[in-house]
């Protein structure tokens, strides 16, 4: 029978019943044209990789930002790993970026199977705890760093305690400035990732643990065993996110430290912004961030290889 | 044959795209013609342009009144006044600047040493060229240079200010703290200590704002290295001499250290910013702090007139003290308005002397070069005869090659306060940026 011929069908034209039996023939539903991405592509090429890549160019130049620049080959890069000053905010990134993955995930991940079933009022408090994560982290660090000033509501409530031992200038410390950069990170944050292991606890069929406790597993063996492989996609999103969120961190760091004391908690962000607009090292600073890009790049894949799913 | 139409499909996809494509171009010109000649005339120009300043205490009001009268003396102008915090000043404007989205107006520094200076941008081609003639015969000669690039004038002079201590002398007096401009560094020290034991603090610091840590040393260093030698940064230019090696500036930086550790700032000073000083001056905690004189007159008016502060010179740390003053602070425009004869015309106007007498109003700073002390408000009546007898160095980082040597200057200071960094250190890593662009 033909398939024009059935008046069960309604009439189609010669040329779409010619694409349906290629399409047919092929075994595969037609679903459009590969030209019909050609927008899509083009912008996506123009406002990321064309713009990335003259970004790139510039890392082999001498411009300022502003006026003509000279090519000067690898120089830049050279001077990256000669400057002695590029080490502290390297290590200052990869600290803040582990202590970020590290402990947004914990709290994040204890946040959401604490509020996974059991507590009648979780609905209230997941959207308590996801609060932060709409706020502007600029405007999130400002107050802050009113909360961390010396004369600031932490050293009072300390104060008032009788911990006035524990008083500190908590900006002006290296040490104490770049945690409270981390802790502005991670609080900021948390509510984000708890999100993203809710949706994956969704996913653990209650019966299951419930089959493992009549069983005798405990708690910690329940968990170990039964809901972390089972969240495992969740954990990768997670802790893929947060790294690179960490790496690039920038915000907090300019918002409650600007960098200091004298440069103490610069991240390679922050002095790439220095570099490149303040001290107008354009070619400099677009050095250093071919060599951010590679190193998140770097980072990802291995955390990425770490997290994956093996079963 | 599906071949040949799926080779026509390509073709005229192909051609849709070269044709929107060469759609785009041709609206691109088209908008780019239209520009170009709608700027022929000042009439056609947009008559709305944006004028950007700092902000550091939350009264500067004499820019927006000079936008005011510039309106009423011209009809249908909309001068939009765009505030911005006084700590990120620099870097915001500079950004901007770079990254072709520069306000048309525009508070910035004259010379070549800070982040926000003129030079540099004025080297690029992204500042106005203002080529009225008058505008050079309203500067003196000695200052005319720091305005201009090339011969071209790029930017109006506010006039000059003292850098020094602004102090609260009548709340200093009432707690038994006594500053005069004869003071010597001991006196500094005796009235640390004086003020710490009634719980107050001398001085005020913003320690975590280079231009802060900066204009401290900076002032201190007029009397310890450019008093000996003015010419000091013509010698550093050529090589003749470095930070590290002179010992004015080791002095100077000793004794910020030392200022520090007689209680002399208040407490937490190395993690404040601004507002430690606003909040500190206001609550009568602590007597003065490092600024310039402009910000004496802006609390006095902040206050409306209840609060009068002088302006003290730095005692120096060793020999004759002298006083740092700075007619640095302009107004540029970009040479990318839309309005280009607007802006000229406005920043015109704020030259002239109308113009100049509300900013001088507002801002309290004087003419540059002023031997007269009529001209000195009561702010500078301390220091009148130190102005008058040119016992005063200018503002040296007009001078320096880039802004990278006055932040390592700020950072430094910070350093040294919170331990982490040597004198020694901070001058060889101000030696080591000192490079010609």
């Amino acid at each position: 029978m033909s398939v024009t011929s059935s008046p069960a069908r309604p009439a189609i034209g010669k040329r779409e019943t010619a694409t349906r039996g290629r399409a047919a023939r092929a075994g595969l539903v037609h679903y459009g044209y590969w030209w019909w991405t050609l927008p899509a592509l083009a912008l996506t090429g123009a406002v990321i990789y064309l713009s990335t890549a003259a970004g790139a160019f510039y890392a082999f130049t001498n411009w300022t930002g502003i006026g003509p620049f000279n090519i000067v080959g690898v120089s830049n890069f050279v001077k990256v790993f000669e400057t002695p000053e590029f080490l502290q905010p390297l290590v200052n990134t990869v600290l803040l970026a582990v202590g970020f993955v590290v402990f947004t995930n914990l709290i994040g991940l204890a946040f959401a199977l604490a509020l996974n079933r059991t507590l009648k009022t979780r609905y209230l408090l997941r959207t308590l705890i996801f609060m932060p994560v709409v706020l502007s982290p600029v405007a999130v660090s400002f107050i802050w760093k009113f909360i961390f000033s010396y004369d600031g509501p932490l050293n009072q409530i300390l104060g008032d305690i009788g911990l006035g031992s524990l008083r500190h200038d908590w900006l002006a410390v290296p040490h104490l400035a770049l945690g409270c950069v981390l802790v502005v990170m991670v609080w900021q944050s948390i509510g984000f990732v708890a999100v993203v292991y809710l949706a994956g606890l969704a996913t653990v069929p209650a019966e299951l643990e419930e089959a493992a406790a009549i069983d005798g597993a405990g708690l910690w063996r329940r968990f170990q065993k039964i809901t972390l492989p089972m969240i495992q996609p969740s954990l990768a999103i997670a802790t893929t996110l947060t790294l690179i969120q960490g790496l690039r961190v920038f915000d907090q760091v300019m918002a409650l430290t600007g960098g200091g004391p004298d440069n103490a908690t610069q991240t390679l962000a922050s002095e790439i912004y220095q570099q490149t607009f303040i001290f107008q090292e354009f070619g400099f600073g677009a050095a250093m961030a071919l060599i951010l890009t590679l190193f998140i790049l770097a980072f990802t894949i291995a955390q990425l290889a770490l997290t994956r799913d093996r079963t | 044959m599906t071949n040949t139409k799926g080779t026509r499909r390509r073709r005229w996809a192909a051609a849709a795209v070269v044709a929107l494509a060469g759609l785009t171009v041709t609206a691109c010109s088209s908008s780019t013609s239209g520009t170009s000649a709608s700027s022929g005339s000042a009439a056609s120009e947009p008559q709305t342009i944006t004028f950007t300043f700092n902000d550091a205490s939350g009264t500067e009001h004499y820019f927006q009144n000079a936008a005011t009268a510039y309106e009423k003396l011209h009809p249908g102008v909309t001068i939009t006044s765009e505030v911005l915090p006084a700590e990120s000043y620099a870097q915001a404007i500079a950004t901007r600047i770079e990254g072709g989205n520069a306000p048309d107006i525009f508070e910035a520094e004259s010379g070549s040493g800070q982040t926000d200076s003129i030079e540099p941008f004025a080297r690029a081609g992204d500042l106005l060229a203002l080529t009225d003639p008058v505008l050079k015969t309203e500067l003196s000669p000695a200052s005319l240079s720091q305005f201009e690039y090339n011969g071209t004038v790029y930017a109006v002079s506010l006039g000059s200010a003292v850098n020094g201590i602004v102090y609260n002398n009548a709340l200093a007096q009432a707690a038994g703290v006594n500053l005069t401009a004869s003071s010597t560094f001991s006196d500094v020290l005796s009235a640390c200590a004086t003020a710490k034991a009634k719980g107050k603090s001398l001085f005020g610091l913003a320690g975590s704002v280079p231009a802060n840590t900066g204009i401290l040393a900076l002032e201190v260093a007029t009397s310890t290295v450019y008093g000996p030698d003015p010419n000091w940064d013509t010698q550093r230019a050529a090589g003749k001499v470095t930070f590290a090696g002179t010992p004015g500036w080791t002095t100077a930086l000793n004794a910020i250290v030392q200022l520090y550790k007689a209680g002399c700032f208040q407490p937490g000073a190395p993690g404040a910013g601004f507002d430690a000083l606003t909040n500190g001056s206001a609550r009568g905690q602590l007597f003065g702090f490092f600024a310039p004189s402009g910000a004496a007159v802006d609390i006095d008016a902040a206050s409306g007139g209840h609060v009068h502060l002088i302006a003290l010179p730095f005692p120096s740390p060793s020999g004759t003290t002298y006083l740092s003053l700075s007619s640095d602070t302009s107004i540029a425009a970009s040479s990318h308005t839309k309005s280009p004869k607007l802006v000229a015309s406005f920043l015109e106007y704020l030259a002239s002397p109308a113009g100049q007498k509300i900013l001088a109003t507002g801002s309290g700073y004087f003419p540059v070069g002023t031997t007269d002390i009529s001209a000195l408000g009561p702010v500078y009546q301390p220091v009148a005869s130190m102005i008058t007898s040119q016992q005063t160095r200018n503002f040296p980082t007009i001078d320096w090659p880039n802004g990278k040597v006055y932040t390592d200057l700020g950072n430094g200071v910070e350093g040294l306060l919170t331990g982490q960094a040597t004198v020694q250190q901070v001058l060889q890593q101000m030696d080591s940026d000192w490079t010609t662009p």
